[in-house]
């Protein structure tokens, strides 16, 4: 498989698995913890990936999706991030926040996506009104819509990694962002002691 | 029927919008209970359009509410539509009890503990390329699929029989506004796993000091060991100043990267290996 190719399934993947975070399941297998290994893996780079993953996953448990907020996308962050390596061709460390980077960046239309669909409760009633009760078609075509976009921008990052790396000097960036990836384990760690400490000291 | 809408109940945020946000995936999920209790199309129809109104609660905990409206519906359905009155003012008050409950539960506690079930569990297997980002053991892709899995399956697994206790609980003493709400004792749940969260919390920051000790103190002088137990605590300091400013982690991530890539990639310092 080429690496467009193998690209491409992954965004794919990533759409799908991406459907878990909010609309199909909630089994959270749309976490970076699952996805940064499963896609490294299908891109020969299963090591890195699960490293990427981990430490976004670390990074993004310190937002919680209450109330209709939309946080940054960690299946986003984590797919960007394992392709922004294996198929952009960055080192780890910059394609990993780049992932970062991508998964704030997705929350945006992630908030478009769901107020788009605002538009759509009026079709919905004149339609049950009409006395066609088919509510699965609506549901369907909400997930393929977030499947696609997921898929697209996960890709479209992808690309924008891989023309990044043709850059010169790009390589001049890696000791910098060598260390500071060296450091986000410690940062991650602080935020998942913090959590619960705040709610041992708030007595739940 | 109640294994239906327990199926159909995984969509409920499928159609998620700003105006009526879980409308669509709730009408949805109630539908089999609707079709059963209105044979009557024109009944069904307003049926289905009075539950396509707004409605928003914790998904997980959606269960409880749909058992209990289906019930409503069903008793609507034999007793008289005035049954029907009282409906909006019950399905608002559990929404927002469980969305309460189901928040602190589910994405306060149960999800950060799948991270720190994957961490001990790849720490189990000799894995700790999670804390050593420059370490490439040798390491195989099952043992990498393990950790996540772990936690993810911990995690289901009760939010799945969440779920469809839910249901079965709600469905049985449908028609109050706290029907179901004394199904476990939540207050109880929410200290324990609060309890249990800081102590693996509490050994996972044990674990990573150690291990940092453990594969430095062999091969360094006591001043660089303390540089390199020294900074991972300025990041924690770092991360919890922040959080006091009430910036997000990004913040201290990005501060965190622009320091770095000013000291070690324009202004050419020799970044010492930390970390392996």
């Amino acid at each position: 498989m080429t690496a467009v190719l193998k690209a491409a399934v992954s965004a794919a993947l990533a759409g799908l698995l991406g459907l878990d975070a909010v609309q199909a399941g909630q089994f959270l297998l749309s976490r970076p913890a699952l996805v940064g290994p499963l896609l490294g893996w299908l891109n020969g780079c299963p090591l890195e990936g699960a490293k990427i993953g981990i430490l976004l996953e670390l990074l993004y448990i310190d937002f919680i999706p209450v109330g209709g907020v939309v946080p940054p996308n960690g299946c986003a962050a984590a797919a960007a991030g394992v392709l922004a390596h294996s198929a952009g061709g960055l080192a780890p460390s910059l394609a990993f926040f780049a992932g970062v980077a991508a998964g704030v960046g997705y929350a945006p239309l992630e908030y478009r996506l769901r107020a788009s669909r605002s538009g759509l409760n009026a079709f919905i009633d004149a339609q049950v009104s009409a006395g066609d009760f088919r509510l699965r078609r609506w549901l369907a075509r909400a997930m393929l819509v977030e499947n696609l976009a997921l898929g697209g921008y996960v890709l479209a990052v992808a690309g924008a990694a891989a023309l990044v790396n043709l850059l010169p000097g790009v390589a001049r960036l890696y000791p910098g962002t060598d260390f500071a990836y060296s450091l986000m384990p410690w940062l991650g760690l602080s935020g998942l002691y913090f959590r619960f400490r705040t709610q041992i000291y708030k007595k739940g | 029927m109640l294994f239906k809408m327990f199926l159909r109940s995984f969509f409920i945020q499928a159609g998620w919008n700003y105006e009526r946000f879980q409308s669509l995936g709730f009408a949805f999920a109630l539908q089999p209970a609707l079709e059963k209790a209105w044979p009557d199309r024109e009944k069904l129809k307003a049926a289905l359009l009075r539950h396509l109104q707004i409605f928003n609660t914790q998904p997980y905990m959606a269960s409880f509410v749909i058992g209990n409206i289906a019930r409503m519906e069903e008793r609507a359905a034999e007793a008289g539509e005035d049954q029907l009155k009282h409906m909006p003012g019950v399905k608002q008050a559990l929404a927002s009890s469980f969305a309460s409950i189901g928040d602190r539960i589910f994405w306060g506690r149960l999800k950060p503990m799948t991270v720190q079930i994957c961490l001990l569990v790849w720490s189990a297997c000799g894995f700790y390329g999670w804390l050593f980002t420059g370490m490439d053991g040798a390491v195989s892709f099952g043992v990498l699929l393990a950790g996540p899995l772990a936690g993810i399956a911990a995690y289901s697994v009760f939010s799945v029989y969440i779920r469809w206790k839910g249901l079965k609980a709600g469905y049985a003493c449908g028609g109050s506004a706290n029907c179901a709400l004394d199904a476990a004792n939540w207050p109880r749940l929410i200290r324990l796993l609060s309890a249990a969260g800081f102590a693996m919390s509490l050994a996972i920051a044990l674990l990573a000091f150690g291990l940092l000790a453990g594969f430095n103190c062999g091969s360094c002088r006591p001043a660089d060991l303390l540089l390199k137990l020294g900074l991972p605590l300025a990041v924690l300091a770092l991360h919890r100043v922040m959080r006091a400013l009430g910036r997000s982690v990004f913040f201290s991530a990005g501060l965190i990267l622009a320091a770095s890539v000013l000291l070690f990639s324009l202004l050419g310092l020799q970044p010492f290996e930390l970390y392996l």
